[in-house]
Order: structure tokens, then C-alpha cells, then sequence
């Protein structure tokens, strides 16, 4: 967030010369998402009955917690220019690994550090076949969705997991009168501001994602900053398979099934350009309450679930197509 | 220049070529370890499975050449063929329910192309869009419910043989021609290419860029409609989870047959040897009694691995 506030102030001073007011409101990129947060809860809370309970507030955040803990690493894959598409049958895949080591072992430590090493490896594998390999990042981790869901499906197929509360830990109770996921998720927040404010990396994949061809002028490193970016991705998808787990305490082969669109609307939503190189941290955790919140809403207005893919359609394309427009608007005159 | 355009067409032959040896080699190969698989006419009728695909692949590949993709061909599919059905079992003459199907295709198509165009967006944002919208509003109308018991003459778009030869397999032929002869021969076909090679140089050179694009995608969509008119016929019912992961074995068919991801150059005569080297491989899979998950790993590597190389070799010609 900190990051983009540099460069963003900046257009923000020049837009308050010679262009209206609301346009520099425009410019901020986590302000409309905010706006529109705001405005969804308390819409929905005023017809539905039974939204805004303290009770029903928390289940959205449970549910969001697991969408933010992808999206704040994804955030950084599309802030750097390229994309991931995978998530959903990587999640799946660490589940499994999770799931199976914590069988094999028990506990819950061991088990997530196997669901890291899963991650990573695999996100290492895209990145590295998106950078170096030249193979376009869509096509990478689109061809890696439906592999790692094959192998899901090939290892897994009719099996059944059931965890022990041992190995729950990460997604059930509560720490200090808090839920352990909310915090798991405020931690991860933390962490990846202090990367965004103080690493060289964070502000070298702004610069790539915003201008590549001056970025490679300037002789940063590409390659390896995207790289990094696609193993962060991996890594956050093994952290978010400890959570699902703990949260749903049971794994089937189709779990987490087209949990990757849901990412990318929460990231796109919040207000990361999908163009890269603008954005901030705040994006994909508003996007994945305001995620959560609109499905909430449709649960409790006995909404079926067969509309969900076409609310999730509608958001990414409302989302990209509102960045546009603001693109349009920001440019026109200049 | 002139002498690494030249090497870039021997290139393309030669790499036609390649592809039609594998091909052989494939089909040797598969009847070598696969008792009684060898057999033309069990061969002509796996065309049957695989025209839709076809199909489509060939409107695909005018899109990756323009430098765009289209993920949302699969989801399309199934609306088309939500629509068909449903509308037929709302009480519309099925001629009429099979020509909205189509005319959905071709709008969906527009759509697509219509945002790509005004918003100036990346094409695989929008489609990854209209990805989960259109089977979004294909499982909304159809409540995860499906139609069948259509009439006799509908099985005549999927399930009817013209001497040995599937009759989509024919009409795949046919379009296989048209888009040669557009693609290669007409100046719409050249606009495709400039568009995918510069779009900028392109719109100085006075081609309308935004036209072409929406044209492609518009056809893309109308090739859809046809393949979800097939598709629903052969199947001979209509539910909104047709075509599931179907945009990734298209797309690994014209990446297959050597057009260039980021776009400017491909070819249908490459395309069309993606497709049957593809669509043989899973024949030859389903036949020898394989699983079927391990389709969509295999697809998932040809994909990756045929854009790889088809990286490689660019970086080696130049």
C-alpha cells in the first residue's frame, strides 16, 4: 500500500491541477472497492435479516480469511505483471499432501511444512517455466490447473479424508479471544507489508509490472522477481490448504474446485490493476470480504448455489471492466 | 529480413511436415501396442469425438494470432447447448431452439469481443469473465438439471454417416478449407496477422484494428454455437456441465500445430494436425482402457510443453 502511495500521490497532486475532484478519488486504487464495501454490507444488511449479527459477520471473515491468505500472494503475481490461474487445484493438491502426512504422522506442524514444500515446489515449477522458460504465464498455470487437478483425481479419487482435531488447529479455535484464522491472516497481512515497504523485490515487481520494457531498460531482475512472486503464490497455497483443512475437517478430490476464480475476483475487485504494477495489500483482502459478503448474501436470501459462478462471472468482469472505464477517464485530456 | 522471412516460411512447411510425420508415427505406434485399434473405419468414427473441438480450434487459432486468447469456449459450449435444450423444453420448435443456440454462440462471441475492444482490456481477463459467466448462466437456467428426448431428426447434426465418414467430421473439412482460403488467401487474413504482429503498425497501415478483433471473436463464438449444436446432438442431451476443460485441449491443439502464443504468425494447416495428433492420443488412451484423469494431465503437458517448444525453436530461428 505504502509503496504505490509514493507514485500514486504523485498523480494525485498533478490531477488536482487541472482535473475535478472525484477524478483524483478515482485514482486511489483500494478507494472505490472500500466505497463499495461499505455500501454492499449495509444494502444487504438492510434486507437481509440475519446479516449483520456478530455471528454471521464472522463466518464471512472465516470464510474470506481463506480467499485473502491466496489473493495477498496472487496479488503480488498480478502486481508483477502475470497471472496465476492454478490456485485452485494447488490448494487441493497441499490439502492433500496435508492431509496425508497428517495421517501418516499427526500433528498439524509437520503436515503444513509438507503442504509448503508441495506448494512451493510447484509454484517454483510455474514460475519457472514462466520466466525462463518463456511459456506465458496463463498458459503455465491454466495447463497446471487441470494437471495437478488429474493428479489430484488419479491419487485421491474415492478417498475420504477425516482430520483429527489435532491437526485442525489452524483453522478451528480461538487465540486470545480471536479466531486463530483471522489471525493467521492478519500475520500473513503484516508480513507482506513489511515486504511491500522495505524490500527491494516488492518495489522491483511494481516497476516490472508497471513498465516492463523500461523495468528491463533499468536492468532490474525479471525474471527472478516474477519467480519469486510465483513461489510466494505456491507457499500461500500450502498455508491456505492448513486452514481449508482445519475449517472444513474433511478432503474429497474435487475440494477447492474453482477456488482460483474466486482469487482472482478478490484481487481484481479490490482494485489491483490487472494490467500490473498498481495495486496494494489492502486490494485483495477487501476484495475477499467483499467476496465473501456477497455470497454470504446469497446464501441467506436462499439464493441456489447454481448461481454462484454466474455472481462470480459478473463481479470480475464488473471489476476489470470499472478499471477500464477509470483508465479511460484518467487518460481522456491528457 | 528478407532472408529470415524466408527461413521462417521453410520453417513452417518443415514444421507441418514434422507434425504430419508424428502423426503417422503416433497412429504406427498406437496399433503396434494397441491390439485391433488399427482399423479406418473405427478410426474415421473417432472424428466423431473430436470435430467440436476441431472446430473451434480453428476459430481459436484466428484469436491467438491476433496476439488474444479465448478461455471461455468450453462455458460457451455449454450455454449453447443449455440454450437449445432448455428452449426446446420451454416449448420453441426445435429448429428454432437449435438456430437461438447458435445465435447465443455468436453473441457470447460479440461479447467477448465487444468488452475486449471498448474497455481495451486483455483478452484473457475478459474471457476469464465470461469463463465463469457463461457457465454461470448455464447452470442458473438449467438448475443443474438436463434435457433430452429429442426428437429423431436431431441426431442428424451428431450421430449420421455419410459412407464411412461422421457427417461433423465433413463439415469440419469444409471449414477446415474456408478458414485456409480466408486465413491464407483473402485480405481479411492478412489483417489477422498484422493485428497479431503489430497492432499499433497495424492501425497506422489503416486497418481498422478494432473491426478485425471483434470479428474474430465473433466468429469464434459462431464456430461455439455450431460445435455446442453438434456437440448436443451427438450427446443427445443438453445439461450446463458440457465442454468441462474444453478451452484447454483447444488451445493445446493450435499451440500443438505451431501458432505463436503471443500472436503474428500460425497456421490451419498446423492446427489441423494439433487436432488429430491431440485427439488421436486420447482415442488411443480411451481405448487402451487408460483412466480418463490421465486426459487431462496429458493435455496439461502437451499444452505447456507445445508452446516450450514452439518458444525454443523461435528463439533458435532467429
Amino acid at each position: 500500500m505504502s509503496l504505490d502511495a509514493g507514485s500514486e500521490t504523485r498523480t494525485v497532486d498533478f490531477a488536482a491541477d487541472d482535473v475535478p475532484q472525484w477524478r483524483s478519488i478515482l485514482s486511489w486504487p483500494a478507494a472505490p472497492s472500500i466505497i463499495f464495501l461499505v455500501v454492499a454490507t449495509l444494502g444487504v444488511g438492510m434486507v437481509t435479516d440475519g446479516f449483520l449479527t456478530i455471528a454471521n459477520l464472522r463466518s464471512i471473515l472465516e470464510q474470506a480469511v481463506l480467499i485473502s491468505i491466496v489473493a495477498l500472494a496472487v496479488n503480488q503475481v498480478i502486481l508483477s505483471g502475470e497471472i496465476d490461474v492454478s490456485t485452485g487445484s494447488l490448494l487441493a493438491v497441499c490439502a492433500f499432501v496435508f492431509g496425508n502426512t497428517a495421517n501418516v504422522v499427526g500433528g498439524a506442524w509437520l503436515p503444513l511444512l509438507a503442504a509448503l514444500a508441495a506448494g512451493g515446489t510447484v509454484g517454483l515449477l510455474n514460475g519457472f517455466l514462466s520466466t525462463y522458460g518463456r511459456v506465458p504465464s496463463i498458459i503455465t498455470t491454466l495447463g497446471m490447473l487441470f494437471i495437478l487437478r488429474g493428479a489430484v483425481l488419479l491419487g485421491g479419487g474415492a478417498q475420504v479424508l477425516n482430520m483429527a482435531p489435532e491437526s485442525r488447529i489452524f483453522g478451528q479455535g480461538m487465540l486470545a479471544g480471536v479466531p486463530v484464522t483471522i489471525l493467521i491472516a492478519a500475520s500473513l497481512f503484516l508480513v507482506m507489508e513489511i515486504v511491500s515497504r522495505h524490500t527491494i523485490w516488492a518495489r522491483n515487481a511494481i516497476a516490472i509490472g508497471g513498465n516492463e520494457s523500461a523495468a528491463r531498460t533499468l536492468g532490474l531482475p525479471i525474471r527472478k522477481t516474477r519467480l519469486i512472486a510465483f513461489v510466494l503464490s505456491g507457499l500461500c497455497c500450502g498455508l491456505a490448504a492448513a486452514v481449508f483443512l482445519g475449517q472444513i475437517g474433511q478432503l474429497q478430490a474435487t475440494a477447492a474446485t474453482g477456488f482460483e476464480l474466486k482469487v482472482i475476483a478478490a484481487v481484481v475487485l479490490g482494485g489491483t490493476s490487472i494490467r500490473g504494477g498498481k495495486g496494494s495489500n489492502v486490494s485483495p483482502v477487501v476484495g475477499a470480504v467483499l467476496v465473501g459478503v456477497i455470497l454470504n448474501a446469497m446464501t441467506l436470501n436462499r439464493v441456489p448455489g447454481t448461481y454462484e459462478l454466474l455472481i462470480l462471472g459478473s463481479l470480475i468482469l464488473g471489476a476489470v471492466s470499472f478499471e477500464g472505464v477509470r483508465q479511460k477517464l484518467l487518460t481522456r485530456g491528457h | 529480413m528478407n532472408a529470415r522471412s524466408l527461413s521462417m516460411d521453410r520453417f513452417r512447411v518443415n514444421r507441418s511436415m514434422v507434425l504430419a510425420l508424428i502423426f503417422i508415427i503416433q497412429i504406427a505406434v498406437t496399433s503396434l501396442l494397441v491390439p485391433g485399434y488399427f482399423d479406418i473405419r473405427g478410426l474415421l468414427d473417432a472424428t466423431r469425438s473430436f470435430s467440436e473441438a476441431g472446430l473451434i480450434a480453428l476459430g481459436m487459432t484466428l484469436v491467438i494470432i491476433t496476439g488474444g486468447i479465448d478461455l471461455s469456449v468450453g462455458a460457451l459450449l455449454a450455454l449453447v447447448s443449455v440454450t437449445i435444450g432448455f428452449s426446446y423444453q420451454a416449448g420453441l420448435p426445435l429448429w428454432a431452439a437449435s438456430m437461438a443456440g447458435v445465435g447465443v454462440g455468436t453473441l457470447g462471441g460479440l461479447f467477448n469481443g465487444a468488452f475486449i475492444t471498448y474497455f481495451r482490456l486483455h483478452p484473457l481477463v475478459v474471457t476469464l469473465g465470461t469463463f465463469a459467466l457463461f457457465r454461470g448462466i448455464a447452470y442458473a437456467v438449467s438448475d443443474a438439471n438436463a434435457v433430452s428426448g429429442f426428437p429423431d431428426w436431431f441426431s442428424l447434426f451428431g450421430q449420421t454417416t455419410l459412407g464411412w465418414f461422421p457427417l461433423q467430421f465433413l463439415f469440419l473439412c469444409l471449414f477446415v478449407v474456408i478458414f485456409w482460403v480466408v486465413l491464407s488467401r483473402c485480405a481479411f487474413g492478412r489483417y489477422v496477422y498484422a493485428v497479431g504482429h503489430n497492432e499499433v503498425a497495424a492501425r497506422f497501415a489503416g486497418i481498422s484494428t478494432n473491426s478485425v478483433l471483434l470479428a474474430v471473436y465473433t466468429l469464434n463464438g459462431f464456430l461455439v454455437g455450431l460445435a455446442g449444436l453438434i456437440y448436443t446432438s451427438r450427446i443427445a442431451s443438453a445439461r450446463g456441465n458440457a465442454g468441462l476443460g474444453l478451452e484447454l485441449t483447444v488451445i493445446a491443439m493450435v499451440v500443438l500445430g505451431g501458432t505463436k502464443i503471443t500472436g503474428g504468425s500460425g497456421t490451419i494447416v498446423g492446427t489441423m494436425m494439433g487436432i488429430l495428433i491431440l485427439s488421436y492420443l486420447q482415442d488411443g488412451l480411451t481405448f487402451a482402457g487408460v483412466r480418463a484423469d490421465w486426459g487431462l494431465i496429458f493435455i496439461g503437458v502437451f499444452l505447456i510443453l507445445g508452446v516450450f517448444v514452439n518458444q525454443v525453436f523461435r528463439e533458435r530461428s532467429r
